[in-house]
């Protein structure tokens, strides 16, 4: 269950990059969520490599989706985990 | 293979002495609200309205960042870095840092220079997992897909090493340490052989928090260990209505380290650990054996290169099930002979419930609090005592002047330990 702080949807943002960005804010309530931009990188919002892996199956739980594993890299940016997180549907 | 005398060792300085202590239990959050507790003789121990376990003594819900804020004096960086790494640890690793802490900050060591090679890390405990495996477990059975890949690690008691380490930046020597209910005691002697040999020059011990699953108190019930319900009270440890032990839940931490270190960098010592002994009895049981009981007492007092009659309190392992108490009944009087009406005894368990793996810990911390203020705490309900000879503290707390003391802790598998503290730290 993910904590409901600063978690508004950004308009236009999809359905996967909101996911994630409830997600990084619950794992890590440190990262300002001004911050979260689908251009950056888990990694340089300052989630280490646990954090990376328990957003990333948090949001595909919340999206009820398989967890990627392929084509995931340390610097992938939310962009790229959205996508794959679409192509897991 | 028969038992082997004792070692005789001569008189030495003591091997560690105590610069820090830290306590998060169910009667008190921090060590000076477990001292005032301690004085007033307060338990924590309460029924359940359940058949298991029907009595315990629950640590109080408490908040990391709260608890944190609380710990006088933490720089600031320090408690952000706790809260950023151990925020989303379960129970048992949240309650060791905050514990951890306190005791970190009591011997004045953040900001002090010691370089994180020469500092160690002993986290007592095993099996620290079992209830926060229950509780994931309905939501694993639904999603198994998508388990937190965190648990991997936190199913590990060595989570706790991991965490403290990083919040501590801790980078000598460290491990956990298994030995039952003995498991404590077990660590302040492994964090005193550490000191010993010069591996490292502190040492923080960690009493962990062991919060039983269903299956587990079932089980210790069955066994017939946990005391039953059916008074409104569980039978204090050495009471004629004693009738096994109630659980609790504490985490606790000391810091040791060599008293040269500890002068050398200006802090002063709460106590010294002068001995120790840790030994099996050869048994895989949940059976206590006076023997092997006497023998750890005997080993500590050797190392220290004391008399029996030296030592005016014993705290004593006293669960509360008749036959381990009996057992230590036994092996203390085989120990003091003719000096045993002098010794006080008391059980920090009649207050906080056993702790487990944090109980030598636990208890450890409430010989050096008492040692330090000149009192010793009553047994809790305790109403009609069993025959003993020696001076149970009953009824109200005790004003007393004691140079030393013993604190026992025994653990199914014949694990026994005791620990030697002397008031001074010479």
């Amino acid at each position: 269950m993910t904590e409901n702080r600063n978690v508004a949807a950004v308009d236009g943002e999809s359905a996967e990059l909101a996911a994630l960005r409830r997600c990084i804010l619950a794992v890590v309530p440190a990262v300002p969520p001004e911050h979260i931009h689908p251009d950056r990188s888990l990694a340089q919002l300052g989630c280490n490599s646990i954090d990376r892996a328990e957003i990333l199956v948090m949001a595909a739980g919340e999206l009820a989706v398989a967890t990627p594993v392929d084509g995931i890299h340390e610097d992938s940016d939310l962009d790229s985990l959205a996508a794959l997180l679409r192509e897991s549907r | 293979m028969s038992r082997a005398a004792p070692a005789v060792h001569a008189a030495r300085a003591a091997p560690a002495v105590i610069t820090g202590i830290g306590v998060l239990c169910p009667i008190a959050p921090d060590p000076a609200r477990f001292t005032e507790a301690l004085r007033a003789g307060r338990t924590a121990i309460a029924p359940t309205g359940v058949d298991v376990p029907a009595y315990t003594a629950p640590l109080p819900e408490f908040v990391l960042a709260d608890a944190l804020a609380d710990v006088g004096g933490l720089p600031t960086g320090l408690a952000e870095r706790a809260l950023r790494v151990a925020g989303r640890s379960p129970l048992p690793v949240r309650a060791a840092t905050v514990a951890a802490l306190q005791a970190w900050q009591h011997a004045e060591l953040p900001g002090a220079g010691v370089p994180g090679d020469r500092v160690g890390l002993v986290v007592a405990g095993h099996n620290l997992a079992g209830r926060y495996v229950q509780e994931l477990r309905p939501a694993f059975e639904r999603d198994p897909a998508h388990l937190s890949p965190r648990f991997a690690l936190h199913c590990q008691d060595t989570d706790h090493v991991g965490t403290l380490s990083e919040v501590l930046e801790v980078t000598g020597e460290g491990f956990t340490v298994g030995a039952a209910s003995a498991s404590g005691a077990f660590g302040v002697v492994a964090a005193a052989r550490l000191i010993a040999c010069a591996a490292v020059d502190v040492c923080v011990v960690v009493g962990a928090l062991c919060r039983v699953s269903d299956m587990e108190a079932h089980a210790l019930a069955n066994l017939g260990a946990l005391a039953r319900a059916g008074q409104d009270a569980p039978g204090a440890p050495f009471d004629v209505a004693h009738r096994g032990f109630v659980p609790g839940e504490a985490a606790a931490a000391l810091v040791l380290e060599s008293a040269e270190h500890a002068r050398a960098r200006g802090v002063r010592a709460l106590a010294g650990l002068a001995g120790y002994g840790a030994k099996l009895d050869g048994n895989r049981l949940a059976d206590p054996s006076a023997a092997g009981e006497a023998a750890v007492m005997r080993a500590a007092l050797a190392m220290a290169g004391l008399q029996p009659g030296r030592v005016g309190y014993v705290n004593a392992h006293a669960t509360g099930a008749p036959r381990g108490d009996a057992a230590e009944l036994a092996a203390l009087a085989e120990v003091f002979g003719p000096d045993l009406p002098e010794v006080r005894v008391n059980s920090t368990k009649s207050l906080t419930g056993h702790c487990l793996a944090a109980a030598g810990v636990l208890e450890a911390v409430a010989t050096v609090v008492q040692l330090r203020e000149g009192f010793l705490h009553p047994i809790a309900g305790l109403v009609a005592p069993v025959p003993t000879g020696c001076r149970l503290v009953t009824g109200r707390t005790e004003p007393v002047d004691l140079a030393c003391a013993l604190s026992n802790s025994f653990g199914f598998g014949g694990m026994n330990a005791s620990l030697l503290f002397t008031k001074t730290g010479a």
